[in-house]
């Protein structure tokens, strides 16, 4: 089969204005999101190559890791499923469908779920998949794939969401996307609510733990693994860290390297289903570990991509990726590559066979930029590079891709420039021909179906070559006396600021849209009453801590999705994030902080840490069945890469930081 | 004794600007180093192993080494990308052979890319060059990301007298070269131009500076293309200019 698919893509991609222009945004955006992100780490390029090291020792002792992992979540109560394939991985997840008389399926992002064709095999078995990331969600309705890793809808402008939504969801047309998203939150509410299965992904798996670590912003993550009474994770073999520790420098790179945040809004950190004596929670958990081609693209030359961990950062600076978006990604059968850009055209023809996606690794003018974005430093220039020689799992051809001409050209040049006097020879010769065939211009025009033509003219070949100017050049020199060195100027260094944890919090938590407050032990009583009665709040959820502080006429303590309002504790806050871990547990249901549409967290100063390693070090966080980092109110940007705040999860969160630390 | 070093002059400044290689040679010898340039030499190898035909670059990769072998002294290298094939590519070109592996390496120890030569191991910042108007310098991909070059070029055009160096927005976007990328996709390697060109444009220079000569015949290809006036030069031209 032809890669006409492919090329007309292209094409038609670089003639969309309205693509162009969601995507210059995107790229824009994302760029300067991540600078920004990671200039509050000055070590940076340290954490890179550690996070590099840790992944090698994963994947190069895989087993060993998967082992641990596996024994660990099962004793923590989950069940855990291997799959082959992607027929097996089906499989598996509708056996599990099947044995709960499942139907409503609720999705949250899973980049595996796409590779194994999950919606589709799931609708053709009669069940009902509802993805619920906004992102998705669009591109669902719409009939279409992902466009982007963590931006499915990059490709789409606020005027087709509008228009989509008008035609599925029977709203009025509207280009506003407060409204947009409200609509979808309202809509997708209910699929949560009333879901037989959530079904989410795996960022990190924890081996030392059993740890299942999941990042979102609007909270679609959170519902899905918290609110159907199963949950099943699809997970690539490959996505361990070892330690919590590990875990801490990973989500210190890959919210910063996907979004510019330094933490996403929620990060959950998942250990077994609900426990006796918790009142939320799903009543069971299932992991599917998918191999699907890893363990054939581990002991190839391209193991390497196996680190990645799925930012997306190198699609967003990729030249490539920005002139066309993740459709363009076509294999020879026109079928859609799974995961595009940079580390698509290195894992797609990886994981799904060199023959059918091998040419997409051509498309890339090696231009280094994915390698320079990538937090784990993989070397995707080389990638792109063994992929193109063929050195995929399935020995590829090498040059795949590469149109005939080419290559009989590059294969007739080795003959010329394999020796001197060949190659010297013909420089003559071209010198010559191009003189003649451009007589006057320096720079010959050349048809466009040459390739270069295109857009651009190409130089004559000098009638003298270099080689032939040496003699009379060396002559000249060497009459000439050789001369003395000057010195080279040192670097500047960054200063470092001090700031105290309460400072830094309410800042970091400022920033991302979070209220803090900040007063006295004994007057927080008084101040919730105000405020919310100041909001005409008259039922509360809460949790414990929530208990001893709301007056007792306005508690509600189970789970009720018409409570507008929730308040928690907090086992501990971060400082440098603005974050707030929650752990679940008797007396602790997640749903609080998670269903409302206010959260209020009562936090003291004295259970402030400085840094996220810190907080994942403390044993509940490691005991809890879920624990959840939240940093900020649910958000979401699927839309135009326009922010809007309070998608699934609460749209505000308002911090109490209680003055405990002088014993007050 | 004077420092000697090898030019690899690089296959296309050897057959389409030999007048940037006379410029190297006048500015190293300034730098006080004396120049030999092994006439054998051809190409680096690197158009087939960016294609993806090892076996086609293998045979130019075994004769570079073998050509530099016979000689002492650092390889000086005026070219970003023929640089990082050197310095990188010969070593994933000969991965598997310990034996070629090892003679390689020597060969990657020794070579530098021109601008660096000078400024890291010469510790020339000034060369008393002079260039009367407004300058703009492109990093090229693989001199800035892949070689690391960046500072060292930058720190010998603020030296030019005469020049007014204007920063290029969006720098380090690539002009669309990428070798056979330039032919294969020209659709897209027509974007990454235009953007180039674009940028190009808001610097009001009339004068864009590279160490790179894929770029340098990329970029005026399509200046040349498009009727407009401003001009490529290799940063050794600027530097010989007193």
């Amino acid at each position: 089969m032809s890669l006409k698919a492919f090329h007309s893509r292209i094409r038609q991609s670089i003639a969309d204005d309205n693509l162009q222009l969601a995507l210059d945004n995107n790229a824009q955006r994302r760029m300067e999101g991540r600078l920004s992100a990671f200039a509050s780490v000055p070590d940076y390029q340290e954490r890179r190559t550690l996070a590099h090291a840790i992944k090698a020792d994963v994947v190069a002792n895989l087993d060993e890791y998967l082992h641990q992992f596996i024994t660990r979540v099962t004793e923590n109560g989950i069940q855990v499923h291997r799959a082959e394939d992607s027929e097996e991985a089906l499989r598996i997840f509708l056996e599990i469908a099947r044995s709960h008389q499942a139907h409503l399926v609720a999705k949250s992002k899973s980049m595996v779920s796409e590779e194994i064709n999950f919606n589709h095999a799931l609708e053709a078995a009669g069940l009902r998949p509802v993805e619920t990331d906004l992102g998705e969600y669009i591109v669902q309705l719409r009939g279409e794939r992902p466009s982007h890793i963590i931006t499915p809808a990059v490709h789409l402008r606020r005027g087709q969401v509008g228009q989509l939504f008008h035609e599925k969801l029977g709203i009025p047309y509207t280009e506003d996307i407060p409204t947009l998203t409200d609509t979808a939150r309202r809509v997708l509410r209910e699929i949560f609510l009333t879901a037989d299965i959530g079904v989410s992904g795996v960022n990190f798996g924890v081996s030392e733990t059993g740890t299942l670590c999941i990042v979102t912003n609007e909270g679609n993550g959170r519902m899905c693994t918290t609110l159907p009474p199963v949950h099943v994770a699809l997970m690539g073999i490959e996505r361990l860290v070892p330690s919590l520790d590990d875990l801490a420098l990973f989500l210190s790179l890959l919210p910063r390297s996907a979004t510019g945040q330094k933490l996403s809004v929620y990060t959950s950190l998942l250990h077994s289903p609900r426990r006796p004596g918790d009142i939320d929670g799903p009543l069971e958990r299932h992991i599917i570990l998918v191999d699907n081609g890893r363990s054939r693209l581990r002991s190839s030359p391209l193991s390497e991509s196996l680190f990645c961990i799925r930012c997306g950062a190198c699609l967003n600076v990729c030249p490539v990726f920005r002139e066309t978006s993740g459709h363009a990604y076509l294999g020879r059968d026109g079928t859609l590559a799974p995961y595009p850009g940079p580390i698509g055209s290195v894992i797609s023809p990886g994981l799904f066979g060199c023959e059918n996606f091998g040419h997409l690794a051509q498309a890339s003018s090696l231009c280094g930029a994915c390698k320079e974005a990538c937090p784990v430093d993989i070397d995707l220039p080389a990638l792109l590079l063994r992929t193109r020689a063929g050195e995929t799992p399935d020995r590829g051809q090498p040059g795949t891709g590469l149109p005939g001409p080419l290559k009989f050209g590059l294969h007739g040049f080795r003959l010329v420039a394999g020796t001197s006097g060949l190659f010297a020879a013909f420089q003559t010769l071209g010198g010559l021909i191009s003189r003649i065939y451009s007589p006057r211009r320096t720079y010959m025009h050349l048809p466009a179906w040459t390739g270069w033509g295109y857009s651009k003219d190409f130089p004559r070949l000098a009638v003298r070559p270099f080689r032939g100017k040496w003699k009379n050049l060396k002559q000249e020199i060497d009459a000439k006396p050789l001369a003395a060195l000057s010195t080279i100027p040192a670097q500047a260094i960054f200063p470092v600021v001090d700031k105290s944890l309460e400072d830094q919090f309410t800042e970091e938590l400022t920033a991302l849209g979070g209220r803090v407050t900040r007063l006295a032990e004994k007057d927080l009583p008084a101040k919730l009453a105000d405020f919310l009665a100041s909001r005409g709040l008259d039922r509360v959820v809460v949790d414990e801590t929530g208990a001893r502080v709301v007056s007792p006429e306005l508690l509600v303590r189970q789970p009720d999705p018409d409570v507008h309002v929730g308040v928690t504790g907090v086992l501990v806050g971060i400082a440098e994030t603005g974050s707030l871990v929650l752990v679940g547990g008797p007396g602790h249901p997640l749903t609080a902080s998670l269903l409302p549409q206010v959260h209020i967290a009562i936090l003291k100063a004295s259970a402030l840490v400085p840094s996220l390693a810190e907080a994942l070090q403390r044993p509940e966080v490691r005991e809890a069945a879920a624990a959840v980092i939240i940093s900020g109110p649910s958000r979401t940007a699927d839309i135009e890469m326009t922010l809007s705040i309070g998608v699934h999860g609460p749209g505000e969160l308002h911090v109490f930081l209680i003055d405990d630390s002088d014993g007050v | 004794m004077p420092e000697t070093v090898q030019l690899f002059v690089t296959c296309l400044i050897d057959s389409f600007f030999p007048n940037i290689g006379e410029a190297m040679v006048r500015v190293l010898n300034r730098a006080g180093v004396r120049v030999e340039f092994p006439s054998s030499q051809t190409c680096c190898g690197q158009p087939a192993f960016n294609a993806g035909l090892r076996r086609d670059a293998r045979p130019l990769a075994e004769h570079t080494i073998r050509v530099f072998e016979k000689t002492t002294g650092a390889v000086i290298i005026p070219s970003g990308s023929c640089g990082a094939m050197v310095r990188h590519g010969y070593l994933e070109l000969f991965k598997d052979e310990p034996a070629w592996l090892r003679r390689a390496e020597a060969l990657a120890q020794r070579s530098y890319e021109f601008t660096e030569y000078l400024v890291d191991i010469r510790g020339v910042t000034d060369l008393g060059a002079c260039w009367p108007g407004r300058l703009t310098y492109h990093p090229s991909c693989h001199l800035l990301r892949s070689l690391g070059v960046d500072r060292q070029p930058r720190t010998l055009l603020a030296a030019v007298k005469g020049a007014e160096v204007i920063d290029l927005p969006a720098a380090d976007e690539c002009c669309g070269f990428g070798g056979v990328f330039s032919v294969e996709h020209p659709e897209l390697s027509a974007e990454f131009l235009k953007r180039k060109i674009t940028n190009l444009e808001t610097t009001g220079s009339p004068t864009l500076v590279v160490a790179d000569t894929g770029c340098l015949m990329h970029i005026q290809g399509g200046l040349k293309r498009q009727g407009r006036n401003q001009r490529v030069v290799h940063i050794a031209e600027v530097l010989a200019n007193i």
